[in-house]
């Protein structure tokens, strides 16, 4: 395997409050392989996932995909959007503090009923109004909203700078543990929410329904068919995604993170709960999985599966990496023994 | 395509009957008279329908959606009433009243974006109360208490529209309103709002930029929410006093949401003639047929003196406040709304009931805005087919 390395985990720490999830643990996934984590329960590897997926932030180390970190950038339009929120809130800063006084000049003074409006003196007078008011009252309070409205800008952008949303865009898709499917949804449209960020029709052409969405439409059902015939559930597509059986709702989970179109898919657990027959199918799945293209990597108890399918194997315990390698190093690595059996030794 | 031709056949039989209310009062001397509180009921209809896409679809709760339409009626009075010199006419109002609306949506959406459930609900009760409270004391501009009047009526193709005209008119708007948010909710829009409300994390892992959906979610509830004020005032030509969008209204929208079946368009027009209907209808009604101020006994029971008799003693006791029916509204709407969460907690017409016959979901069974199956020829035959059981 000397592929390019897509996934690299470098020094990766999470701390919540005094519990160390994680320690250091570093880690390098290649392009086209099937990459295993497994370890004991608490070992740290569901975090490890949350980490990369942008749910947490690491609080030490680096998460490169495909040799950058995926964090927002402060781009032209962020400082366009920043700057218009200030302003607005300078504008309603400073009607807050004065609307009535200005009203009251510019409008109920001038207007005499039924006689044309001044627009020319209302305004004049608006200004007048304002400069009367004193610098502090308006500009200053104009400044002030300013500042705030950007700041808080500035805040908000600044702790939404690696979220899930944004990690799922930049191709790296997630099932989950516990599965999460929409389940008042039927299969198809579970399916289209995953594809949904690669649909370009917006809010005015869903609402008018213009040929375009049509087209979008259509194209994207036929796509949401192939995921779902992918993952062999499409004869029950128009039934409710809560009311499948459990297997079917683990192969449901793969087919709408496969709907992202990732070029790195997460599977957290794919065969728990599965019985050997159901585990053998998954096992075909994320090999075909594969063969389309995407890079696996897969948190599993089930040694048969991973033993099975995995290229390569990293071993967690502890929240710390205690071994990586083949499947044959793994099973022969005396410390991964030691991990899931334990030791004699009192250590 | 044979269901939703059927479906179309249904509703459009529906709409007919509505429509068909105000000739058949004027034709047919029942003493009916209600195309008066069935224009109320479209009202409500566009009010409910707004929560329903916020509160319904996104699943965050509004219970200042009053504010809203308090915004709406006062932007357009303002911009209409000719003690003002603005004096914008009937229809560029209302398209500012919305625009209005959806701004006042962003300005409560955005600093709550953070905030779910329970807590939301406070911030937006808050946001009604405090926005009473602005119109009430802002007075300069909005007249406090007084309201603002008189407005101009509604008004089609530069004629002013009475009574049947604005139910007509009114009952487009709602049908509008509705076939949008169906619209919206069979899109890549509406999807993404219900995957927030089925499970805001997965859908984020999904892509979907859970800000971005509920910002215009808050405005598009916002934008119907002004509507419906808006309307409302052109109607009664008065802004009505800033009291009038208390608590109650919102709790009333609520209500329609609920009861109709909350997340589903059509609940939510069932719901609204339900609430409303019972409100201002049926007790109504009641109360005139258990002898409010000026019912006479009826002409059959004129010769039996017995009956008569029956008929005035239950009159005088139905005078009596405690005994009439519409004083006993609330204990009415608590009710049914104790019973509902009881024996049908997903609503009269639930958002996945309504469905059964059409399991696709998302097609299939957009009844009134009349798009069913796929179009564009061959597309997805492979996809309508297979969706069928």
């Amino acid at each position: 395997m000397t592929m390019a390395t897509i996934l690299e985990v470098r020094d990766v720490t999470m701390r919540f409050g005094g519990l160390v999830a994680n320690e250091r643990v570093s880690m390098s996934v290649h392009g086209g392989e099937i990459f295993a984590v497994i370890g004991p329960n608490g070992a740290g590897k569901t975090t490890l996932f949350n980490a990369i997926t942008g749910i947490y932030e690491a609080t030490e180390g680096q998460i490169l995909f495909d040799g950058k970190e995926i964090r927002r950038e402060w781009s032209r339009k962020t400082s366009f959007r920043a700057i218009g929120i200030g302003l607005a809130t300078a504008v309603v800063a400073v009607l807050a503090y004065n609307a009535t006084d200005l009203w009251q000049g510019a409008i109920v003074e001038k207007y005499v009923y039924a006689q044309p409006f001044p627009w020319g003196e209302a305004m004049a007078t608006l200004v007048t109004t304002m400069r009367a008011a004193g610098f502090w009252s308006t500009w200053g309070i104009a400044v002030l909203g300013f500042i705030l409205g950007r700041l808080g800008y500035g805040a908000i952008w600044h702790s939404q700078r690696r979220t899930p949303d944004l990690v799922s865009r930049a191709g790296i898709a997630r099932t989950f543990q516990n599965i999460r499917l929409f389940a008042e949804m039927n299969l198809v449209e579970n399916v289209l929410v995953g594809m949904d960020q690669h649909c370009t029709c917006g809010y005015w052409a869903c609402l008018l329904r213009t040929p375009r969405f049509w087209r979008e439409q259509a194209a994207m059902r036929i796509r949401a068919y192939e995921f779902l015939k992918f993952v062999e559930l499409a004869d029950a597509a128009g039934s409710l995604a809560s009311s499948l059986p459990y297997g079917h709702q683990r192969r449901l989970e793969i087919a709408r993170a496969l709907a992202t179109e990732p070029k790195l898919i997460l599977l957290d657990e794919p065969a728990a709960g599965m019985n050997p027959a159901e585990s053998a199918d998954l096992m075909r799945l994320i090999r075909r999985i594969r063969d389309r293209g995407v890079t696996v990597v897969l948190i599993e108890h089930d040694m048969k599966v991973v033993m099975g399918i995995s290229d390569r194997i990293v071993v967690l315990q502890h929240g710390k990496k205690i071994a990586e390698g083949t499947p044959e190093e793994i099973r022969t690595n005396p410390v991964c023994i030691a991990a899931y059996l334990g030791t004699e030794v009192v250590h | 395509m044979a269901i939703s031709s059927k479906r179309i056949t249904i509703n459009l039989l529906l709409i007919a009957a509505v429509a068909s209310i105000p000739i058949i009062e004027k034709f047919v001397p029942l003493g009916l008279h209600i195309s008066d509180p069935m224009t109320d009921v479209f009202v409500y209809a566009i009010l409910g329908l707004g929560l329903n896409i916020l509160t319904g679809f996104t699943g965050l709760l509004n219970l200042g959606v009053a504010a809203f339409a308090a915004i709406g009626a006062y932007v357009f009075a303002i911009s209409t009433c000719e003690i003002y010199p603005f004096q914008l006419g009937f229809w560029s109002a209302l398209g500012l009243t919305m625009a209005a609306g959806a701004l006042a949506g962003f300005a409560l959406g955005a600093p709550t974006l953070r905030v779910r459930g329970d807590y939301l609900a406070i911030v937006t009760l808050g946001f009604g109360e405090i926005v009473k409270d602005v119109l009430v004391n802002m007075d300069s501009i909005t007249k406090g208490t007084q309201g603002i009047n008189p407005l101009p009526p509604p008004t089609l193709f530069g004629h002013e529209l009475g009574g049947s005209g604005q139910y007509w008119l009114f009952m487009v708007f709602a049908l509008v309103v509705a076939i949008g948010a169906r619209s919206l909710e069979r899109s890549r829009i509406g999807r993404g709002w219900i995957s927030i409300r089925e499970d805001e994390l997965a859908s984020r892992a999904m892509g979907i930029r859970p800000d971005h959906a509920k910002m215009l979610a808050f405005a598009t509830c916002a934008s119907l929410a002004a509507l419906a004020g808006a309307l409302t005032a052109s109607r009664l030509s008065s802004s009505g006093e800033p009291g009038n969008y208390d608590f109650q209204i919102s709790i009333l929208a609520l209500c329609i949401v609920i009861v109709g079946g909350i997340g589903s368009v059509r609940g939510v027009l069932l719901g609204a003639l339900v609430m409303v209907g019972m409100n201002s209808i049926v007790l109504v009604k009641l109360t005139e047929l258990m002898g409010g101020s000026d019912a006479a006994p009826p002409a059959a029971l004129a010769d039996a003196h017995g009956l008569q008799w029956a008929f005035l003693f239950v009159k005088t006791w139905a005078q009596n406040v405690l005994i009439s029916p519409t004083n006993w509204k609330f204990l009415v709407f608590g009710l049914a709304l104790v019973l509902m969460m009881i024996f049908r907690p997903e609503g009269i017409l639930p958002a996945r009931g309504a469905k059964e016959d059409a399991p696709d979901g998302d097609e299939g069974s957009s009844g009134a805005s009349g798009v069913g199956g796929v179009p564009g020829g061959g597309a997805s035959p492979v996809a309508t087919k297979e969706l069928r059981p």
